[in-house]
């Protein structure tokens, strides 16, 4: 380092703390120092104390993602009778999907906990819809109107459900196959 | 660019800047540190690390935020505290993102824990990355930092 001193010095080296080995090696230091000090004070406070791993999954409540798009219901009568462009969506679980669905229906499963996948709406897209028209399990809530909403959301236009689900639209009671 | 790192005015420019960051993380580490178990929740609830380093993360991230916001403040090591100023916003976002990304409707978790409003949101995202380009300027620019990494390097210049 060149000291005020040195007349005629032109060039100024960076003092050894902000080169970036040294950086690095203080940052480094700080994380090390922080570590040590915060397990210290976990274990100074019994009262505040917390277990360094958790034994047990946190129960995290996290809300529903919201879904602002409006969709119509269809009825089950409307929904047997598509037209070309109509895209039936099925929303329910692999296993119901699995054990009957229309012909020609397309899987995009919903969850409560997340929004409708990427892939999911390039499916749905890749048709090129003219309408789409969910079909969901019946309940209350039904997944069919939840995955609308979304997709609706989403910005597709006109977006349907089907009222009463996949038990109104087999024309049967709800489990049977 | 040369004459543009070596501008003394970025040594002025720069206390505001670091100061700001420095409280920032003053008041952002208070609450996590006093309710470790709250914070580790919030951590928890991004769904972004595994369950066995949530409670580590919950400990040893206020405390790292409480040393490098003195640090950057009084302008000891500077370089190094923006660095890691810098470090934990990338991690920040990248949380935020994901959260964002799975639709989470939840609180930051920033200033308060989750009970209290703080939603994320895009503009969360936007703060944030403001102020990693605030602590980048500073290990950018920062040549000659006012504080006492320069009152330490005056008196060894001074003595030798």
């Amino acid at each position: 380092m060149t000291g005020p001193g040195e007349a005629g010095a032109r060039v100024r080296l960076a003092p050894g703390y902000l080169r970036p080995a040294i950086v690095l090696r203080d940052a480094a230091l700080v994380v090390l120092l922080g570590a040590g000090i915060a397990l210290a004070s976990n274990a100074l406070r019994p009262s505040r104390r917390i277990a360094l791993v958790a034994s047990q999954p946190y129960e995290v409540l996290v809300p529903c993602p919201e879904h602002k798009g409006t969709a119509s219901p269809l009825s089950p009568a409307e929904a047997r009778a598509l037209g070309p462009g109509d895209v039936l969506v099925d929303a329910r679980s692999a296993e119901e999907h699995r054990a009957w669905h229309p012909p020609g229906a397309l899987w995009v499963p919903f969850d409560y906990l997340e929004p409708v996948s990427r892939e999911g709406l390039g499916r749905v897209l890749s048709r090129r819809p003219r309408r789409v028209i969910v079909l969901g399990d019946g309940d209350n809530p039904d997944s069919g109107e939840q995955l609308a909403r979304q997709l609706a959301g989403k910005g597709i236009k006109n977006v349907f459900f089907v009222a009463g689900g996949a038990p109104a639209l087999r024309g049967g009671s709800r489990g049977t196959p | 660019m040369r004459k543009l790192l070596d501008w003394r005015g970025h040594a002025w420019l720069c206390l505001p800047a670091r100061l700001y960051l420095g409280f920032v993380f003053l008041y952002a580490c208070w609450h996590k540190i006093a309710d470790p178990a709250a914070f580790a929740l919030d951590v928890a609830t991004y769904q972004l690390l595994p369950l066995q380093l949530v409670n580590l993360a919950a400990l040893v991230l206020p405390w790292v935020e409480l040393l490098a916001g003195v640090m950057i403040v009084v302008g000891f090591r500077t370089r190094a505290a923006a660095l890691l100023v810098a470090g934990m916003m990338v991690v920040f976002i990248a949380a935020l993102g994901w959260a964002l990304h799975l639709g989470l409707d939840m609180s930051c978790g920033c200033f308060a824990s989750a009970s209290e409003a703080d939603p994320i949101s895009g503009k969360t995202l936007l703060r944030d990355g403001g102020w990693l380009a605030l602590s980048l300027y500073v290990i950018i620019f920062d040549r000659r930092p006012l504080g006492l990494d320069r009152i330490v390097e005056r008196t060894t210049t001074s003595t030798t």
